[in-house]
């Protein structure tokens, strides 16, 4: 178990957060949605502390605990008071032990997830629209299954695929652990082995090497829904991450992404909503943190009367543009000054510190890596971004419209 | 494990360590300023607060207050909304405007470097804001595009018609982002007339955390302040009547209806509060350690998530909570609800759970203040709802105070299941139960606010989390928004 301290003494708080080498991607074929049923199956009890005691006792704490789950890992916190860490790493320790998985706890905690997917997808047109797009750009790769699960899928798991799941992928030699807050590396190291170091260590199923053959073509899709009622345009790119790029690659997409439509001030926004008054917003995400592909979106929606088609063509102009041009100077001086300003604001919360170390460590960068980022992202320079603009392949890419039914 | 739960029960008396800290700042103005200097991140939130939510809409001009805080960064003075926005993002000052329904709550995270560059940004937003017609359109047309996307939003639409039967005619009822129509309506004439109105300094309240001294402050918030109005703003009315009890249902072919469920609460001042607070904890304010959450998730599997708060405005308090369902089991998720607020009016809370409310309320609250952004929103919290600065020190006693005879009195007031006003979004498939009440004023579907849209931009600097979303079991902040509505 690999352990990270990030010391803040303002509060006398502190949030451990458990990170596991596992997540979406090592979901059973067939049974999509595995890797997150379990996270909930975490809270759900073992022998020393049945049912939902886990909680009840950080919550008597004076603590807040949750989780989540993501393509490349799944992630367990608390905060609180910091004289509390011991408990909670103790509780921690035994759930990665000593689980306690049966029927009783399956069988309502499967509709439980139902009702998110409810919540989170099928409810809403354009979560909808966002998990077909992923399931079309990624042709083999895992990353195309939705974290959440295909409901029809949800459906299959049992307490039998629960408790494989455990025992292949949670021990404390998949995980690592970040402690931010109001202590010291020896305090955390002394109370992590207490806690941890009596949890022995497991033989993992190693995690599935996953290959994306070439796209040879781009993939459109028109979803029509009763329930939409405003029309998007939306473009997903199967891209470089900070795992897969060569140096600087990664840091090109992302400055590019600021530029392109990270606020009002960037190009999207800029050209089709203030000067071509086309859309009523637009812009771009980059998303490179991944263990494989990175994904590039851009986004955009028309104003009334404006078709998707007449907006996609504008949004492609603003893209061979950015192809073909650097960028002005102070455009990307402000797409860089955000950038880096944001490491600074997230220095502000233990919860976002240790999410952003925990999350590089556990997709396999390093804490140099994480450090390093804003003197890279200050090296990126116009010509970066213009070759991260030329990057961007409509072979690689999902083309969405979502258009309200009955209507256009 | 026994001794785990023995550590429990030692009761957590660790007060914020700011508690002792907080400082006033008297800039006159009828003028309140709440502050607290730490130089550990060179950042500076502040947290402002004036009259000027959707309470104070003018008839037929609903969401005036919610569209006009929503062009607070579409230009001002010599810079139009290019400009404006160029200058916040050149200096990665987060800045933003939320309607409320008694106040306009002004975000402002700043380097520190940049702090005084980010107050001159707000005071031209506030004095001289340009509402020119073309961010006007822009803006007016976000906002009902927004509110079209609702429409089929089930949360919305319930919480939407929630508020809608319950204060009926009061300024409290209409969506904070008005309707379509009344949007619609307005004009750049009205926007600049609240603006100069309501944008003042008499009862605005300002709450700073961070890397800036206090003489540095008080000469910044001086300056910044000294142009903008001090006219009173007239004061609400009161509310009558509040509730429309029985089951309202807004018909909505969606696979997971939403229900929003409320009754009369206790107002902020008065003394049952602190007590209903403990008995909200206990029912459903408590995340994984309410009843609610118990019986409808945990045994039943029922919801994702339920939640009650206790909310209070200036003139009202409304307790209020929510859940969703599959359409074939929400009569059967409603008569759970109403089940096991009846037992807990009747019994109250038991001992253990009483003790463990309090642990878990005067343990957590710490956590809120562990940030500059943090603390900077929780002090708004607090100056919004008039209480003093000496309350953050004196809360965690308030509720260790807090006897069971004290939670048991005040669960037999609040959670009256008779008294409910329950309002469906979506379409119940699992047999409709007869109202205990004939609905008062019929609820229809309609236009749907999206809470802070518009006004809600996301603040340009903080980056949280990972970028994919994703999924997440439901939290709980109890601390961090006192009495607003929270779900998970």
């Amino acid at each position: 178990m690999q352990v990270l301290v990030i010391p803040d003494h303002r509060a006398p708080v502190v949030t451990q957060m458990v990170w596991f080498r596992v997540g979406g991607v090592d979901d059973p074929p067939g049974i999509s949605g595995l890797a997150h049923f379990f996270e909930h199956m975490m809270f759900r009890g073992t022998k020393a502390n049945p049912n939902d005691t886990f909680s009840q006792i950080i919550a008597k704490n004076g603590g807040e605990t949750n989780a989540f789950t993501d393509h490349d890992y799944t992630a367990f916190y608390e905060q609180i008071a910091k004289d509390r860490l011991p408990l909670a790493m103790k509780l921690e320790a035994d759930r990665l032990a000593n689980l306690d998985l049966s029927d009783a706890h399956v069988t309502p905690e499967r509709d439980v997830v139902m009702e998110e997917r409810r919540m989170r997808v099928d409810n809403n047109p354009q979560a909808l629209m966002s998990e077909q797009m992923q399931a079309a750009l990624h042709m083999s790769h895992p990353y195309g299954r939705p974290v959440i699960g295909w409901a029809e899928e949800v459906r299959r798991i049992d307490r039998a695929s629960a408790q494989d799941f455990y025992n292949h992928h949670y021990a404390p030699n998949n995980a690592i652990l970040v402690v931010a807050g109001d202590v010291t590396p020896d305090e955390v190291r002394k109370m992590a082995q207490d806690a941890y170091g009596k949890v022995p260590a497991r033989e993992l199923q190693p995690r599935a090497e996953n290959a994306e053959p070439p796209r040879l073509a781009e993939s459109r899709m028109v979803i029509k829904r009763a329930d939409a009622r405003v029309p998007v345009f939306s473009r997903l790119y199967r891209v470089r991450s900070y795992s897969t790029g060569r140096p600087g690659e990664a840091e090109g997409l992302e400055v590019y992404a600021q530029q392109l439509g990270g606020d009002q001030t960037a190009t999207l926004y800029r050209v089709l909503v203030e000067q071509k008054k086309l859309a009523t917003d637009a812009g771009a995400n980059y998303d490179g943190n991944a263990r494989d592909a990175g994904e590039f979106n851009v986004y955009a929606v028309p104003r009334p009367g404006v078709s998707l088609e007449t907006l996609e063509k504008a949004v492609d102009q603003v893209l061979a543009a950015s192809a073909a041009n650097v960028p002005g100077a102070d455009e990307l001086q402000r797409a860089k000054t955000g950038l880096v300003a944001s490491v600074t604001y997230r220095r502000d919360s233990q919860m976002a510190m240790a999410t952003a170390y925990g999350q590089a460590l556990t997709i396999g960068m390093t804490v140099d890596d994480v450090n390093e980022w804003p003197a890279r992202i200050k090296a990126v320079t116009g010509d970066g971004v213009r070759k991260a603009a030329r990057s961007l392949s409509r072979n690689y890419a999902v083309t969405a419209y979502l258009v309200p039914e009955g209507g256009k | 494990m026994k001794r785990f739960l023995l550590a429990a029960l030692l009761t957590l008396t660790a007060l914020p360590a700011v508690a002792a800290d907080i400082q006033n700042i008297d800039l006159g103005k009828n003028a309140q300023v709440w502050f607290t200097e730490d130089h550990t991140v060179p950042i500076v939130s502040f947290n402002i607060s004036m009259p000027a939510g959707s309470a104070y809409d003018p008839a037929g001009k609903a969401g005036l207050a919610s569209f006009a805080g929503a062009l607070i960064d579409e230009g001002a003075g010599n810079l139009d909304s290019k400009a404006f926005h160029e200058a916040l993002a050149n200096k990665a000052i987060g800045f933003s405007a939320r309607a409320e329904r008694d106040y306009l709550v002004i975000s402002v995270t700043t380097l520190s470097e940049n702090a005084p560059e980010a107050m001159r940004l707000l005071q031209l937003a506030l004095t001289r804001p340009r509402f020119e017609a073309e961010a006007v359109a822009r803006v007016r047309t976000q906002i009902i595009q927004s509110q079209q996307q609702s429409e089929t939003q089930p949360p919305a639409v319930a919480g939407k018609a929630f508020m809608r039967a319950f204060f009926g005619g009061h300024a409290y009822a209409h969506p904070l982002t008005g309707e379509i129509g009344t949007i619609s309506a307005i004009t750049a004439g009205d926007l600049k007339s609240f603006a100069h109105s309501h944008w003042v300094t008499h009862g605005i309240k300002i709450a700073v955390a961070g890397d800036i001294t206090r003489p540095v402050l008080t000469k910044l918030l001086g300056d910044t302040f000294k142009p903008v109005s001090n006219q009173a703003v007239a004061g609400l009315p009161d509310v009558g009547r509040l509730g429309a009890p029985g089951v309202h249902v807004v018909p909505l072919a969606v696979p997971q209806p939403s229900v929003v469920f409320g009754l009369p609460g206790i107002m902020r001042a008065d003394p049952d509060f602190i007590p209903g607070y403990v008995a909200n904890y206990v029912l459903g304010g408590g995340g994984f350690s309410s009843r609610l959450m118990d019986e409808v998730r945990e045994k039943r599997g029922l919801t994702y998530g339920i939640s009650t708060s206790l909310a209070s405005m200036n003139k009202a308090s409304v307790l209020q909570g929510s859940v969703a369902t599959r359409a074939n089991a929400v009569h059967q998720t409603v008569q759970v609800v109403k089940d096991t607020m009846a037992k807990f009016a009747a019994e109250g809370p038991t001992q253990q759970e009483l003790d463990d409310a309090k642990t878990y309320l005067t343990g957590s609250f710490p956590l809120a203040f562990a940030s500059n952004s943090g603390t900077a929103a929780q002090l708004g919290t607090f100056q919004r709802q008039n209480l003093d600065i000496g309350y953050v020190a004196r809360r965690n006693s308030l509720i260790q105070a807090v006897t069971l005879a004290d939670v048991k009195r005040v669960a037999k007031r609040l959670f009256d299941p008779a008294r409910l006003t329950v309002v469906i979004g979506g379409t119940p498939t699992d047999g409709a139960q007869p109202a205990r009440q004939a609905p008062r004023p019929p609820v229809r579907p309609m236009p749907l606010p999206a809470p802070g849209k518009p006004a809600d931009k996301p603040v340009a600097g903080p980056v949280t989390g990972p970028a994919k979303a994703p999924v997440t079991n439901p939290v709980t902040v109890p601390e961090q928004a006192l009495g607003a509505a929270k779900k998970p």
